[in-house]
């Protein structure tokens, strides 16, 4: 594998519990290190790439997930990779450090992640660059500097729809949001993006609340917030949710009056399809958060593990290589758009990735 | 609390009538460490597993992140022990922990110097949340498996409040003496496993750990016997929780940073494990020793699973299969001798 051998020795049980009493007198503490094979130049592979995923309760996973196998096949066929071990399911954050001590003792030598915390596992993270595994967190950043974050940049993703919806409801507009989770990292990022574009156009945020990614949350809260506030003029609603919350509008016949964000996924964009034909007026946008993300991420941490080395510049806050966020769905390009996605399953996202090519560019 | 007279406590001592005293032994033995036999059996199947499909299983590295990875879920596992044996069950007991590690790693901040305050107020809260359990419980006589389904949104919350977000850094001596390995070999969560134990061996002997045994097993019994049943029932839940607290703090170290959700869903966990641990839910039959192995063992399956090159969107289903079976291995073997023994328990606690 061209992988110096990572343990200080191979040695056996026995041979170890007799090297441990030979040296117990002599010795104090030490921690577990690896071999000296950290920041090593790269290798020829073929490499063992591990996935660590701490949620599978929504199809952009899956598809996040599925697409990577896709593209690893690919790379698999050339030579450059050998095996992907994935660790998929529904864990905690200790669930999620147990599975990424799973991967680092299947001798894999990168791990992509997408981590269920931006701090509680910079543990795990230290623990895997000891023995020269290169980390990629994808989806949403992490803090620990073992790791190389390859991200959309979730503020700007919300502007984008933001400003669309500033523009649909005016200065003096009064909107109501349908946010993820309170606290969650990517979630906290949007929602600033976002309310920064509310301050700057004037529009007035009436109430703001949570639905936790989830399209039937979604159409509750949307419904619990109109009835709470009968008088707004739009509605701010993240991805994953904007298919129940335009359902909650089209119940309570504001479709017509309330503007919506929508989202790049089919099973909205069958319905935003429905509305255009029944009433031209109708307006809407679906910003892609690409579940592919998976993809371009195994593009950069390949050429990492063959020794290339990321672009100064490239990196900002130390740590995060920003995507290009995909061209947004918008009232000019829906009909092209859709009709590339039309036959897949209501719950396929807009998917885009960068190319093998495009990910040379960020690499000296 | 009061000193009361002088009780033999039910569970504590064994069976002082004929046959002769070797028998007599024997039976006792047989009768106590049925449970014991039934996860030693469970845990020696497993470790041989992991032996044969891990080749690196007694690297320093896999033993090291193996009792890391154990030592959280197995101090859970204790504190949910102590409170099922008093006759209750905690299913806050998870949000306790991400509160206590919450508010500790909010007052250490990264900071060695305030690393005992931080464990002081970490244990304190542990303590509080697991008082007001009790007090819920054993005051206003609420069925504990509501009440303390209720409580855990409230700690839950608070925990939201101490952090509001993810954040917050565990103090360098904390991870690092946690990472640390004596002896070449040794990792310290091992050792940190044995303390706990060998603390539960202690309780155990105390009078409290007696009366415990007493309030679960039969709790109008214990009443006669001059037991103080709501005290002792108040007294598991603080314990427990206290308990529960240093689970946390373990947690702290071992991922180094603070997180509002660190250990919620560590509950369902910590049941299972004392059940397969002999650990009887109602109550007054089991033990902590029996609960930290029960953790090992489904640590050990998850592990297993995984080695195995199950599919990963298989992966559940089989841990949950063989959780089962485990479950299952150890009723079987715990329940035959587990009613014998409350039995004869009952019979003697009701003419004590």
């Amino acid at each position: 594998m061209g992988w110096k051998p990572r343990r200080r020795s191979g040695h056996h049980a026995l041979g170890a519990l007799a090297a441990a009493g030979i040296v117990l007198a002599a010795t104090a503490c030490s921690t577990p290190q690896a071999g000296d094979d950290s920041g090593d130049g790269g290798s020829e592979g073929p490499f063992t790439i591990g996935v660590s995923n701490g949620f599978i309760g929504s199809e952009w996973r899956e598809q996040m997930i599925s697409v990577l196998e896709d593209s690893f096949a690919d790379y698999e066929s050339e030579g450059v990779v050998d095996e992907l071990v994935i660790e998929s399911a529904d864990v905690d954050v200790n669930g999620q450090i147990q599975q990424i001590r799973n991967l680092i003792r299947s001798d894999v030598d990168a791990i992509i992640v997408n981590p269920n915390s931006p701090t509680a596992l910079d543990q795990v993270f230290a623990e895997a660059a000891d023995q020269g595994i290169k980390i990629v967190a994808i989806d949403q950043a992490v803090e620990s500097e073992h790791v190389t974050n390859v991200v959309i940049d979730q503020a700007e993703w919300a502007s984008i729809s933001a400003e669309w919806l500033a523009g649909e409801v005016g200065e003096g507009g009064r909107i109501v949001a349908v946010n993820g989770i309170d606290g969650h990292p990517a979630n906290e990022a949007r929602w600033s993006g976002a309310q920064e574009v509310f301050d700057e156009a004037g529009v007035e945020v009436a109430a703001n609340d949570y639905a936790e990614w989830d399209q039937s949350k979604g159409q509750t809260v949307t419904r619990d917030l109109l009835a709470s506030n009968p008088d707004v003029d739009g509605v701010f609603v993240q991805d994953g949710m904007a298919l129940g919350a335009m359902q909650a509008l089209q119940s309570e016949d504001l479709v017509s009056e309330v503007a919506i964000t929508g989202e790049a996924r089919v099973g909205y964009m069958k319905e935003w399809n429905k509305l255009r034909e029944s009433d031209e007026d109708f307006s809407s946008i679906g910003v892609p958060n690409p579940p592919s993300v998976s993809v371009s991420a195994l593009h950069v941490v390949l050429r990492q593990l063959q020794g290339e080395e990321l672009k100064d510049g490239e990196l900002e806050n130390g740590n995060t290589l920003h995507l290009p966020i995909p061209e947004t769905v918008t009232d000019e390009n829906f009909d092209e758009r859709f009709a590339e996605v039309e036959d897949k399953p209501d719950a396929y996202a807009v998917d885009h990735h960068i190319t093998a090519e495009e990910a040379d560019g960020y690499f000296e | 609390m009061s000193t009361p007279a002088p009780t033999r406590s039910p569970a504590a001592s064994p069976a002082p009538t004929p046959p002769g005293p070797v028998a007599q032994a024997a039976q006792s033995v047989m009768s106590a460490r049925m449970p014991t036999l039934a996860v030693t059996a469970l845990l020696v199947i497993t470790l041989a597993a992991s032996i044969v499909l891990q080749p690196d299983f007694f690297s320093a590295y896999s033993l090291s992140a193996s009792f890391a990875t154990i030592l959280p879920v197995a101090t859970i596992a204790a504190a949910q022990t102590i409170i099922v044996l008093g006759g209750g069950i905690d299913l806050s007991i998870g949000t306790i922990v991400t509160l206590a590690s919450a508010v500790s790693v909010v007052l250490m901040d990264g900071d060695n110097s305030r690393l005992p305050l931080a464990l002081a107020a970490g244990l304190a809260t542990g303590a509080a949340c697991g008082l007001v359990n009790g007090l819920v419980v054993a005051g206003l006589r609420l069925q504990p498996i509501v009440a303390t389904f209720a409580t855990s949104s409230v700690f839950g919350g608070l925990a939201l409040l101490v952090l509001p977000q993810p954040g917050g850094t565990a103090s360098p001596v904390l991870t690092q003496g946690f990472g640390m390995v004596l002896a070449i070999y040794i990792p310290v969560p091992a050792v940190l496993l044995l303390a706990l134990w060998l603390a539960w061996r202690l309780l155990r002997r105390h009078r409290f750990g007696q009366y415990l045994y007493a309030v679960g097993g039969n709790a109008d019994a214990a009443y006669t016997s001059a037991v103080p049943v709501s005290a002792v029932r108040v007294f598991s839940y603080v314990a427990g929780g206290t308990v529960a607290a240093l689970a946390g703090i373990a947690l702290l170290a071992d991922s180094g940073a603070g997180d509002p959700t660190l250990g919620t869903e560590l509950t369902l966990g910590s049941i299972a494990a004392l059940v397969i641990g002999g650990t009887r839910l109602r109550g007054g039959s089991g033990g902590v020793g029996g609960a930290l192995v029960g953790a090992i063992v489904l640590s050990l399956i998850q592990g297993l699973v995984f080695f195995a090159g199950v599919p990963t969107d298989a992966r559940e289903f089989v841990y949950g299969c063989i959780i089962i079976v485990a479950i299952a291995l150890a009723g079987l073997l715990t329940s035959r001798n587990g009613t014998r023994r409350t039995a004869a328990a009952r019979g003697k606690a009701g003419t004590a």
